[in-house]
């Protein structure tokens, strides 16, 4: 079709657009076809704001996650008793803790010892009453350790530690109904009152201790005449040697048996909730990107049909003396626009979303400048791939046979 | 004869005749192919001088468009020669052939082809767009011709607010603005009433007057009889030509009031 056209020279005469009017001449369709232009656009606009919105919001998400895990520290270990080669549930020594405090970059240890005892808001409920409370003996330097800070009254100290007092995790004081301690309010553990000095605020890094009531490991020890081996050892480092730690801990706490017992770091639990999220982004991302596709063939079709219509626009402007190139970049100019068009909305709505979201939340609003100059990036290159087709049919059109009268 | 040598920067080479050629065809064949092949431009040899008023008449099917289109360079001879402003166009690259077409051609069509949802002026500009001319110079420019066509006060209007001889006169002020050595229109009063009609023909004998050089397209034998010079086609060939009836360039001029 080329080929009898691209011989010969130039001639006197040059044909020439000014780089303004290139612009200029791909308006005239959006122009005159408002309302198209807009449908058409819609299809970019919800790819790219799909896109925006995923990548804000997870950014945003991680970076709150992020904070929450500075603020939080990851330089806490936790040495839990696992089972033997026989699938029996092991214990750990008494000693545990006091060898674990001597490796020399542990800033701090503390064991907590399950007991097997009801917490009862009074004597009346019947002992068999199942609340989901655990019992714990703990040390005096459990909230310290933990970061653990009290909501109401004070956590426990070297005296109290030694009283029947108890010190209530933020779930088992909801759940007993014990908001605050100005009442002097009183639990019944294992047929014992115990006096609640103190709510602790919610830690997200210890779940279990949220659920539990914090007595003193010598109290519990004398009053139910239990040993109360370590059940849970929480451990501090310098942050620069968790990883040395962790390795000699398990050797540490059961010299006999590491394989015995299992070193956790509750801060992977949380960063974990990151990785989850990836999946849900590539899943939304994936959508964005069918949409991207679907709106880019959308594109592709209404300039398919606007180049059919616009067969005399075309002829008229091949007779007033515009080349093939000319007319190839007006149609390639006008998509590229169209799907910019979709593409500045798209990112304006994927950021309302994110600042809606992210409002809604209660995070800080990570700007996703990536996602914004991928999402206008991505526009352009779809609307100048979705319009080459088109422009490419339109510069082949025979003028002669375009202006001709509509038979 | 005309000059076989190249028209250079503007300045045509002199012509052993009383006016310039503008257009000459020199054994013009299109074929199309086919079984079997018709020949719709059959063998035409046509010379137009600087200043005429031609009217090529012929009834449907007779070649005329197909001639119209290889005047104005739309279209390409299958043989022989066509030669506009002295430039052989055959030898011509088809972006240099736009380049001729945005200097040196002004097209007027039956159905007026202005671009929709653009004012007149900017419709008239238009002809100016693929010059390279700035934006202000092109809207100086289109006024004034609109002017001249007697559309003064019709400059901000969009087509569709236009009558039919309103808009055949944007289109006619279109092809006009770039100062073209040759205007081709193709049934100009094709789609307007004979009133209208009138006023068209009027104009283009005051525009012949004034030096420009149209050719007319019709199968309307009235309207080319109007004109000074006609040459009929049928079946792609020329039947007849006017051409030594064609009155001095003085004549003419007192011709077209």
């Amino acid at each position: 079709m080329k080929s009898p056209f691209t011989k010969g020279k130039s001639g006197p005469w040059k044909s020439q657009l000014r780089p303004g009017d290139v612009i200029g001449t791909g308006t005239v369709g959006l122009r005159t076809r408002r309302a198209r232009a807009a449908f058409t656009a819609i299809g970019i606009a919800i790819g790219i704001a799909s896109m925006v919105a995923v990548m804000g919001i997870s950014s945003s998400s991680r970076a709150d996650l992020l904070a929450e895990l500075d603020s939080l520290g990851t330089n806490l270990l936790q040495v839990r008793p696992g089972q033997n080669t026989f699938g029996d549930s092991v214990k750990m020594s008494a000693d545990a803790p006091g060898m674990i405090r001597r490796i020399a970059p542990v800033e701090a240890a503390t064991s907590v010892s399950e007991i097997n005892k009801t917490v009862q808001r009074s004597d009346k409920v019947p002992s068999n009453t199942k609340n989901g409370i655990t019992t714990y003996g703990s040390e005096a330097n459990l909230a310290s350790t933990l970061g653990a800070k009290a909501s109401s009254g004070r956590v426990h100290d070297k005296a109290s530690v030694k009283l029947p007092t108890v010190v209530l995790g933020s779930v088992s004081a909801e759940r007993l109904g014990i908001t605050d301690v100005e009442t002097a309010p009183r639990v019944w553990i294992g047929g014992k009152w115990f006096a609640v000095i103190g709510v602790l605020e919610p830690l997200p890094l210890n779940p279990e201790i949220d659920r539990s009531a914090l007595i003193g490991l010598d109290v519990a020890r004398s009053t139910f005449d239990v040993k109360g081996l370590p059940s849970s050892i929480y451990v501090r480092t310098t942050p620069e040697q968790v990883e040395n730690v962790r390795s000699v801990l398990a050797r540490t706490a059961s010299p006999g048996a590491p394989n015995e017992v299992s070193v956790a770091r509750p801060s992977d639990a949380l960063a974990a909730r990151a990785e989850v999220d990836k999946n849900l982004q590539t899943l939304l991302l994936g959508l964005g990107g069918v949409a991207l596709l679907v709106g880019g063939v959308g594109i592709a079709n209404v300039m398919v049909i606007s180049v059919i219509e616009r067969r005399a626009e075309i002829g008229v402007r091949r007779a007033l003396g515009a080349t093939r190139r000319h007319i190839r970049n007006q149609f390639v100019v006008e998509s590229t626009l169209l799907s910019l068009l979709g593409g500045l909305l798209g990112v304006a709505g994927g950021f309302g979303v994110t600042a809606f979201y992210a409002n809604s939340q209660g995070w800080l609003l990570a700007l996703p400048v990536q996602g914004m100059v991928f999402g206008v990036v991505a526009a352009l290159l779809i609307g100048a791939l979705a319009g080459l087709y088109p422009a490419v049919r339109a510069a082949r059109l025979d003028p002669a046979e375009a202006v001709r009268p509509a038979a | 004869m005309i000059s076989k040598s190249k028209r250079i920067n503007g300045v045509s080479p002199p012509i052993n005749d009383e006016r310039s050629t503008v257009l000459e065809l020199r054994r013009v064949v299109r074929q199309y192919e086919g079984t079997p092949p018709v020949r719709a431009v059959d063998n035409v040899d046509l010379r137009i001088a600087t200043g005429e008023l031609v009217a090529i008449v012929g009834p449907s099917g007779s070649g005329k468009s197909t001639l119209l289109n290889l005047i104005g360079t739309l279209d390409r001879p299958t043989s022989g020669r066509l030669f506009v402003d002295g430039v052989d166009t055959s030898e011509l690259s088809d972006s240099a052939l736009a380049g001729l077409r945005s200097a040196r051609i002004g097209f007027v069509f039956q159905q007026f082809h202005l671009l929709s949802g653009m004012t007149a002026v900017e419709n008239v500009a238009a002809g100016l767009l693929y010059r390279g001319i700035s934006r202000t110079e092109r809207r100086k420019r289109s006024t004034e011709v609109l002017k001249r066509v007697g559309l003064g006060h019709r400059l901000s209007h969009l087509p569709n607010k236009l009558s039919g001889g309103e808009r055949q006169r944007v289109a006619i002020a279109r092809a006009l603005v770039g100062d073209p050595a040759i205007v081709l229109a193709d049934e100009p009063t094709g789609n307007l009433d004979s009133k209208t009609s009138n006023e068209i023909v009027e104009l283009m004998h005051r525009l012949h007057a004034d030096g420009s050089t149209i050719v007319v397209i019709t199968h309307d034998k009235e309207l080319a009889a109007n004109l000074p010079r006609q040459i009929s086609i049928r079946d792609g060939k020329l039947e007849s030509d006017s051409t030594n009836r064609t009155p001095p360039l003085s004549v003419v001029q007192g011709a077209g009031r």
